[in-house]
C-alpha cells in the first residue's frame, strides 16, 4: 500500500452521495480581456519610450552597478536607515509609555515632543541640527569629553539625529495605538494572578501590541529607507550622494538616478520580505492557522517525498 | 469556622455613581458562596473588590483576616504599594466572565505563565502541574491549542486551571457561565462542582439558580447596592422572604 502524504484520503474527498452535481457553463467576462489588453498596451508604450531614449545611455546603470562607491553608499544607508529606526522605536516606545502615565507632567513633555516634530518638516530638523554649532560653539561634558561642535557633529551624527528623532515622534504613536488597542482584560487577568506592571506589560501587554505595531512600522522602515535620502544635504554621503557624484563626474547623471532607484527598490523589497515573516510571528495564536507562505506553498507543489519514519 | 472574606459597610462608587452602599457578609473557609441579583445590583464590582481590581471608598474588608489594599497601623491607614497588592493576589484565584485567556499562549503556557512568573518556579515543573491541571478540567488533549482554536467552554475550564496554577485559597468567580452556548455550561459547572467537593473557597456571581441550590453553603441576593435577603440558598430561593427577592426569582426561575 502506498500513501500520498499530501492528500488525507477518507470520505471527505469523495463527494456526497446524492443530487446529481451541477454543470453549467460560467458567465463570460469579455470586458475583463478588454481591460486587460488596454493596461498590457499602455505598459508596454512606457517600457518601449524609455528603452528607445537616445539620450539615455543605458549601458552606463550596469557599468556602475556594483561600483565601490555605490556599494559604499548602499551600506551607508542601510546603517542609517537601521540606526535611525534602533533610535526611533526605542524613543517611540519610551514616549508611548510617557504619554500613557497618570503623571501630567512627563505625559505633557511626550505630548509636545511628538508635537514639535511631527510638526516641522524634516529637512528643516537636518539643517537645524546641520548649523547648531551656531548656539553650542563647545561641547563639554566635564572630564569625559570636550570638543568643538563643529567636529563633534559629524556629518552621520547629524543625519542620525536628525532622522531618529524625528522618527521617535511617529514611532510613539504607533506605539501608543498598539498599546490600547490590547483588551483591558488581559491587564486584569495578569494583575488578578498576581503579575506586576511591568510583568504585565513586557508579557502579556506588548507581545499582542506587536501584532498592531509591526505593519505600520514595516512601513516606517520603508519610508525612513527612502527619506535617508535627503541627507546628503548635511555632506553625509549616502546612496543618491555616492550615485549623483558619479553621474557628474562621468556626465551620466540620469543614469545614475535609475541606478539608485533600482537599489532602493531592492531594499525596500527585502525589507518587505522580513517585514512578511515578522507579522506571521506575531500572528501567533490570532488565527486558527496561518495561510502557508510563498516557500511552503512552493514545496508544496513540488512532487511529495515521503517523510522518514513514515512507512507505508 | 474562620471567614475567609469579611465585609464590613463596603462602599463603592464611580464618579457620581454610587455602586456599593454598605455591604456588610462573611464568607466561611471552605465554603461556596453565591451572590446573585440583578445586573447592576453591584454584584460583580463587590467581586472585584475583594482582590482589588477595585478599590473602595468605604468600610472594611479582610480576606484570610488581613486588609484588602491597606494597611493600619494605630488608627492610620496606609495604602499598599502595588507590589504588596500583587503578592496578595497571588492567593486569589480568579476566572473571569470573558475568560480573558491570553491568546498568544497556548493553553498549557496560559496555565505556567504565573507560576513561572511570580513564583519562579521551574519551566519543567510548571509544565507538569499545567499538564495535571488540564488534565484535572478534561482539557488534558488540548494543552498545545491556542485560545483562538478552544470553544468557549473549554475555554473558561483553561482559564480555570490557570488561576488554580498558582494554588489559591479563594477562588472569585465572575459569571462564569454568562458568555457561554448552553450546552456549554454543564462542563464548565461541573468542574466547579468537583472544585467545591475538593474544599476550595469559593465566591461565585452567577445567575445559574441551579448551581446555587445544589452547590452553594450560602447565598447573598444584592440589589441597588445593598444585601436584600441572605441565607441558605434551598430556603431563599424556594421561600424568599423578601419582596424584591421574590420578584426576582420569579422572572428567572
Amino acid at each position: 500500500m502506498t500513501v500520498d502524504v499530501n492528500k488525507t484520503d477518507g470520505p471527505e474527498d469523495t463527494p456526497p452521495a446524492g443530487p446529481e452535481a451541477i454543470k453549467a457553463i460560467p458567465v463570460r467576462h469579455p470586458g475583463r480581456y478588454v481591460s486587460a489588453a488596454i493596461a498590457l498596451a499602455v505598459l508596454g508604450a512606457i517600457v518601449y519610450a524609455f528603452a528607445q531614449a537616445k539620450k539615455i545611455n543605458w549601458g552606463a546603470v550596469p557599468d556602475y552597478f556594483f561600483d565601490d562607491r555605490i556599494i559604499e553608499g548602499v551600506l551607508h544607508t542601510l546603517l542609517l536607515t537601521v540606526l535611525s529606526m534602533v533610535i526611533g522605536i526605542v524613543g517611540g516606545i519610551l514616549l508611548a509609555v510617557m504619554r500613557l502615565s497618570k503623571n501630567p507632567v512627563t505625559s505633557s513633555v511626550a505630548w509636545f515632543y511628538i508635537w514639535f516634530f511631527r510638526g516641522t518638516p524634516v529637512l528643516v530638523q537636518l539643517f537645524v541640527w546641520f548649523n547648531l554649532g551656531l548656539v553650542f560653539e563647545y561641547i563639554n561634558l566635564g572630564p569625559i569629553y570636550k570638543d568643538y561642535w563643529s567636529s563633534f557633529m559629524t556629518p552621520l551624527l547629524t543625519a542620525l539625529l536628525g532622522l531618529g528623532l524625528n522618527e521617535a515622534a511617529y514611532m510613539a504613536e504607533i506605539c501608543r495605538a498598539g498599546l490600547l488597542s490590547v483588551d483591558e482584560g488581559q491587564t486584569e487577568a495578569s494583575h488578578a494572578l498576581g503579575m506586576s506592571h511591568a510583568k504585565t506589560l513586557r508579557r502579556i501587554v506588548i507581545p499582542q501590541a506587536m501584532r498592531v505595531i509591526v505593519p505600520p512600522t514595516g512601513n516606517e522602515v520603508i519610508n525612513m529607507l527612502k527619506t535617508t535620502s535627503l541627507v546628503s544635504t548635511v555632506q553625509y554621503v549616502d546612496l543618491l550622494k555616492a550615485a549623483q557624484d558619479i553621474g557628474q563626474n562621468a556626465g551620466s547623471i540620469v543614469e545614475m538616478l535609475f541606478l539608485a532607484a533600482a537599489w532602493y527598490l531592492i531594499l525596500t523589497s527585502i525589507f518587505s520580505v522580513g517585514q512578511y515573516y515578522l507579522e506571521r510571528y506575531y500572528a501567533k495564536g490570532s488565527t486558527r492557522s496561518l495561510p502557508p507562505t510563498p516557500i511552503q506553498r512552493f514545496k508544496a507543489m513540488l512532487p511529495a517525498r515521503r517523510p522518514k519514519g513514515v512507512s507505508a | 469556622m474562620t471567614a475567609m472574606v469579611k465585609a464590613e459597610g463596603i462602599h463603592k462608587s464611580f464618579g457620581p455613581v454610587q455602586v456599593l452602599k454598605g455591604i456588610d457578609l462573611e464568607v466561611q473557609t471552605g465554603e461556596v458562596f453565591c451572590l446573585i441579583g440583578p445586573s447592576g445590583s453591584g454584584k460583580s464590582t463587590f467581586l472585584r473588590c475583594i482582590n482589588h481590581l477595585e478599590k473602595i471608598n468605604g468600610g472594611r474588608l479582610y480576606v484570610d483576616g488581613e486588609l484588602v489594599g491597606y494597611r493600619q497601623k494605630g488608627d492610620k491607614l496606609y495604602e499598599l504599594k502595588d507590589s504588596e497588592v500583587a503578592l496578595k493576589r497571588r492567593d486569589i484565584g480568579m476566572v473571569f466572565q470573558r475568560f480573558n485567556l491570553f491568546p498568544h499562549m497556548t493553553a498549557a503556557e496560559n496555565v505556567m505563565e504565573a507560576p513561572i512568573q511570580v513564583k519562579g518556579v521551574s519551566r519543567a515543573l510548571a509544565r507538569e502541574r499545567a499538564r495535571e491541571l488540564l488534565e484535572k478540567v478534561g482539557l488534558g488533549d488540548k494543552a498545545g491549542n491556542y485560545p483562538s482554536q478552544l470553544s468557549g467552554g473549554q475555554q473558561q475550564r483553561v482559564a480555570i486551571a490557570r488561576a488554580l496554577a498558582m494554588e489559591p485559597k479563594l477562588m472569585l468567580f465572575d459569571e462564569p457561565t454568562s458568555a457561554l452556548d448552553p450546552e456549554l455550561v454543564g462542563d464548565v459547572l461541573d468542574v466547579m462542582r468537583d472544585l467545591a467537593e475538593s474544599g476550595m473557597t469559593m465566591v461565585v456571581v452567577t445567575h445559574e439558580m441551579g448551581f446555587a441550590r445544589e452547590v452553594g453553603d450560602s447565598l447573598v441576593f444584592m440589589d441597588g447596592g445593598v444585601v436584600v435577603e441572605s441565607g441558605n440558598p434551598r430556603d431563599v430561593l424556594t421561600n424568599p422572604q423578601e419582596e424584591r427577592t421574590q420578584s426576582f426569582l420569579s422572572k428567572v426561575l
